[in-house]
């Protein structure tokens, strides 16, 4: 029998730890005021529409399916924040509450031909990931800008609330939400069976399109509540917000562990995904390096991680199989 | 009918769109400009083909954009540098499939998911060739352009390589038994490798000959105009995959062919300039775009669920 | 039977409990302090439940440590861990956070003035030849220049950029804003940390910078784009504009002002269409294509982006019609030069870039040491000579127009 310790070890979270802690140090060491609070904060900052999005992602990506959209969604869903707000004379929190509203119709949306008509979400999501960025263009004009938003709204995304950033108790709430939805419910349970196999999910009872449509849902209002989080930091809301929000997302979730064929997965190698391509990101900036290293460094880490996983199962079993051999070739010499 | 129905059906909503446009907007029915508009997507249709391929046999690779410019700015540096045509065809077709011989081999070799590894290595190419360049044209000596012919010669050339490129192709995919073998093992892999054909050699060679038709496509791109632009690969991978997703492909692997992902292709590229002639402003052009490929996945899965049903 | 819709229970095993209570449809298992013992030895360990929702964080990390046992030994190392993490934090604290005057950086020593310098995306080629100029005035000055920028369309990449600078503690900050707005927070922010903040090529909102280096006011570049148009097309014609994106603040500003322009002095002359290229070449060339087609009588192309003008030239000249449709538009001249040369391009507007990135870094530099104060009428920049400055706008000059006669006078 494995012995725990080697299990915990191999396991994808410990190595994603052991990495973001090597980048930490690393940082610390070679960039300038990058340990710093102030520096904490802004990672923290920086990265919370993309962790709000790998969150839902995760649930997406555990039931095997994949949602490409969530970014063009983002930007819509400013857009439409912004048009509620400012053309449709709506109270902010009327406003959040439509948009939320609307996020979870497009989620929706994507639901329905996913599961109704039995299409596959990677192309489902690709078609509605250039009909959300267009909705969003065609409101606009391509250049109409949403300003002037009320400073209290513009406190969520900007200021500190007791001494945290303010969307930081937001995101822990909903990444406490996500955690207890797939790790303690039935719900979340039914997510893994669904990737791991929809077929023997039906006849084990669960109700596979009902199930599906939910984590579409919870992808779309997820997506609004991150358009809502960026229009308050960033002050404006444009038809092109949240572009390329989509693959950092998948790139944080593949990276946290989950498997992209469904069925396994946890909430907190996504955090630690998500963490990890944050400081990154973070630290080379801190060293003085161009962005596009990071870029770089950021798809090098996925392939190595991957492929560490990948070589390690496979050297542990090379070595099982070295240490006891299989019963079949044990024969007795006659 | 049925055996086809879903390349039919793209042919038959591309016909609908060009009635339209003759009722409503005979401008578009030019010679030069439909001449131009063809040549200026030949590169894609050849990417197209390296990508049904890719999606027949249940993979994905949205790495071929940035493979195009990198191969676009390498072959256009081997001829600001002089080089021979001789030299730098294979030379761009061989830099394609090196890149697409490591996607294939994580992908094959170590069994990584492709949307991950094309994933990845499209990010670091793309950053990587930007950090290299640094956004910097390159400008091409003179006479590179149409590969030295004129230029109605060179729109012809490209156009009639690509389609036959295209034909060949296809033939292969039906009568050739390695194009049996995409086929199977884009329909199950597991009862492929029982049959006795290994799908990760399958794999990786489905993989490098994407690659390959990518380096080729770069090629072209680069002997249409008298400049190499290093963002010149960026949104095809969507491009291509959408035109052989609404050309029939599915994207679950095992069907399929290269005539529909041609028309799929014709119809996506029309979007644009039709939008134009029929005078509609330019912001609709995505959400049309998304609409296109929404109403070719559905029809598909209403035909599916109705077959399901009866 | 009806299972329930919530359940609660441990990830490795139910507790053996001393009861249990609902709360709004969950089923809660009571703490019990007397753990039973565990029943099957291959089994990992039994969790001792302190109460349900302080084991909800580190449940998800306590598998890390199972090996070593339960309850205080795990604790224990957790807490190991989480020092071992902060200490490493806070090993510069020399964050300019306390140093309104943002003089941290030279307390240690004789280091150089940073001033970072930030463009609207990378990889552009207007923006590098305004480096250019910028590394240049760094050379000449002596000070440290840092050059980063958005690799990403998303407008709120600049804003991150910008805030990771103000943790660095760099002395100046020159940007050109994408989006007006959203790069004025972060800017005042800088601002209140006593980084200086000047703008150039494109400004934010007056109160977060201190000065605004212009090439020429929007207005300026709008007039004459449609001043050259309707010169080239005597007044009468139909014109067709190739925009980089529809999103793109500037390029919608000046677009506004040729259209101003258009309907105070050139009645005769009308826009016909508006399509954007997505700042792609390949694109402006295919969408210059099906508007000669789709509008027979096109006389011009105006391209308010550098990568529509060879585009659209290109587009041009594979119709046949160079010479009958005029192509003019913002651009740099190596890139058209050889359409200048052949005569499809008929002007390429623009400004000394080279000039702009020096004058916004030697202004950037004499604001950090004090030489350059807000009410000056006028302002010295190193090999340039001097320049007007018109209430907080450092004026850079006029637009150039590029044409065949003086195109190789310049190389960027």
């Amino acid at each position: 029998m494995k012995s725990p310790l080697k299990s915990i070890l191999l396991r994808h979270e410990t190595v994603l730890l052991l990495i973001l802690t090597a980048e930490w140090w690393f940082f610390s060491a070679a960039g300038r005021n990058f340990g710093t609070l102030d520096n904490t904060f802004d990672i923290i900052r920086h990265s919370v529409e993309i962790g709000l999005l790998a969150l839902a992602m995760t649930a997406v990506v555990l039931t095997g399916g994949i949602d490409l959209s969530v970014g063009s969604l983002l930007g819509l869903c400013a857009v439409l924040l912004g048009m509620f707000w400012r053309d449709a004379h709506l109270t902010m929190r009327v406003a959040a509450v439509l948009t939320l509203l609307a996020g979870a119709l497009a989620g929706g949306f994507n639901a329905a031909l996913i599961t109704w008509l039995r299409l596959p979400p990677l192309i489902v999501t690709l078609g509605t990931f250039s009909l959300f960025r267009g909705l969003a263009e065609a409101l606009t004009h391509g250049v109409d800008t949403f300003t002037g938003f009320p400073e209290a709204f513009l406190f969520l995304g900007q200021e500190r609330w007791l001494g945290l950033p303010a969307q930081l108790p937001i995101f822990l709430l909903f990444a406490a939400g996500i955690w207890l939805l797939i790790h303690r419910t039935t719900f979340g349970r039914s997510f893994r069976a669904l990737g791991f196999s929809a077929e023997g999910a039906r006849y084990a009872g669960i109700p596979v399109e009902r199930r599906l449509a939910m984590v579409y849902v919870l992808a779309g209002l997820t997506a609004a509540l991150a358009a809502i989080v960026y229009t308050a930091r960033l002050g404006q809301a444009k038809a092109d917000a949240g572009t390329g929000y989509e693959l950092l997302a998948i790139t944080a979730v593949v990276l946290g562990g989950t498997s992209i064929f469904g069925g396994s997965g946890s909430v907190a190698g996504t955090l630690l995904g998500v963490a990890a391509i944050a400081v990154l990101n973070n630290g080379l900036v801190h060293t003085r390096q161009p962005r596009e290293v990071a870029g770089m460094l950021t798809g090098l880490l996925l392939l190595a991680a991957l492929s560490g996983s990948v070589l390690l199962k496979r050297l542990a079993t090379v070595r099982q199989r070295w240490q006891s051999p299989p019963e079949a070739t044990e024969r007795t010499s006659s | 009918m049925t055996r086809y129905f879903r390349e039919t059906s793209v042919a038959l909503a591309l016909a609908a769109l060009l009635l339209v446009l003759a009722g409503f907007a005979p401008s578009f029915y030019q010679a030069q400009p439909l001449l131009s508009l063809a040549a200026r997507e030949a590169p894609a249709l050849v990417v197209t083909c390296g990508m049904a391929l890719v999606l027949i046999c249940r993979q994905i690779d949205v790495s071929l954009g940035s493979q195009l410019s990198v191969c676009s700015v390498a072959a256009g540096l081997l001829a600001s540098l002089h080089w021979p045509l001789g030299l730098i065809l294979p030379g761009s077709i061989l830099l394609g499939a090196a890149f697409g011989a490591l996607n294939g081999a994580l992908v094959a070799g170590l069994g990584l998911p492709s949307i991950v590894v094309t994933l990845a290595t499209m990010v670091t190419w793309r950053e990587g060739l930007r950090w290299l360049r640094q956004g910097v044209w390159v400008e091409l000596p003179e006479g590179a352009q149409w590969f030295g012919l004129s230029q109605t010669a060179g729109q012809w050339t490209l156009i009639g390589v690509a389609l036959t490129l295209l034909a060949l192709l296809a033939l292969a995919m039906k009568h050739l038994a390695a194009g049996r073998f995409v086929y199977a093992v884009g329909s199950d892999a597991e009862a492929a490798r029982l049959a006795g054909i290994g799908p990760q050699r399958v794999t990786f060679a489905v993989f490098v000959l994407a690659g390959a038709l990518t380096g080729l496509a770069a090629l072209m791109n680069v002997a249409q105009s008298p400049q190499v632009d290093p963002n010149s690969g960026t949104g095809l991978e969507l491009k291509t995959i959408a035109a052989a997703v609404v050309g029939g492909v599915a994207i679950s692997g095992g069907r399929g062919n290269l005539w529909g992902a041609l028309a799929g292709l014709v119809l996506l590229a029309c979007v644009g300039p039709a939008l134009t002639h029929l005078r509609v402003e330019a912001y609709w052009e995505k959400a049309t775009h998304g609409a296109v490929i929404l109403l070719a996945v559905v029809a598909d899965g209403w035909r599916g669920r109705r077959l399901k049903v009866s | 039977m009806m299972t329930p819709v919530f359940e609660f229970q441990t990830s490795r095993s139910k507790v053996q409990g001393s009861g249990a209570f609902h709360f709004l449809g969950w089923q809660f298992l009571a703490p019990n302090l007397n753990p039973a013992p565990n029943p099957n030895p291959n089994e990992p360990v039994t969790r001792r439940r302190l109460g349900a929702g302080l084991r909800l964080g580190l449940g998800e990390f306590s598998w890390l440590l199972s090996p070593l046992g339960p309850g205080r030994r795990r604790f224990g190392c957790l807490t190991l861990a989480g020092l071992t993490l902060l200490a490493g934090c806070n090993q510069n604290p020399d964050s300019t956070a306390n140093n309104p005057s943002g003089k941290a950086l030279r307390a240690g020593g004789a280091k150089k003035t940073t001033i970072a310098l930030l463009p609207k995306s990378k990889g552009n080629a207007y923006f590098i030849s305004c480096t250019k100029g910028a590394q240049r005035a760094a050379r000449d000055l002596g000070i440290d220049l840092l050059f980063d920028g958005p690799t990403d369309p998303d407008p709120a990449r600049q804003n991150e950029i910008v805030e990771n600078w103000i943790t660095l503690g760099v002395d100046a900050i020159a940007a050109a804003c994408e989006n007006k707005d959203g790069i004025s927070s972060a800017l005042r922010k800088a601002r209140a940390k006593g980084i200086k903040v000047i703008t150039y090529d494109a400004d934010s909102l007056p109160s977060a910078r201190e000065f605004f280096v212009n090439q020429a006011t929007p207005q300026g570049i709008g007039y004459i784009l449609m001043d050259e148009a309707a010169r080239l097309c005597h007044t009468q014609g139909e014109f067709a504009v190739i925009t980089g994106s529809l999103t793109a603040a500037n390029q919608s500003e000046w677009r506004s002002y040729v259209l101003e322009r258009r309907a105070a002095l050139y009645p005769g002359m009308k826009m016909a269409a508006l399509r954007p290229c997505d700042d792609l070449k390949d694109k402006a060339q295919s969408e210059a294509t099906s508007l000669l087609a789709a509008y027979p009588n096109l006389k011009l192309f105006l391209s308010t982006t550098s990568l529509g003008v060879p585009g659209a030239a290109e587009a041009v000249k594979q119709a046949g019609k160079a010479g009958q449709v005029k192509v003019i538009g913002l651009g740099l001249p190596n890139e058209n030069r050889r359409y200048v040369k052949e005569g499809v391009t008929d002007s390429v507007i623009l400004w000394k870039t080279e000039d702009l990135g020096y004058l916004a870094v030697q202004a950037a530099c004499a604001l950090v040491q004090g030489t350059l104060k807000p009410g000056a009428k006028t302002f010295k920049a190193g090999a340039l000579g001097e320049f007007q400055v018109q209430g907080d706008n450092i004026m850079l000059g006029k637009p150039f127009i590029f044409n065949k006669d003086n195109i190789d006078q310049f190389d960027f």
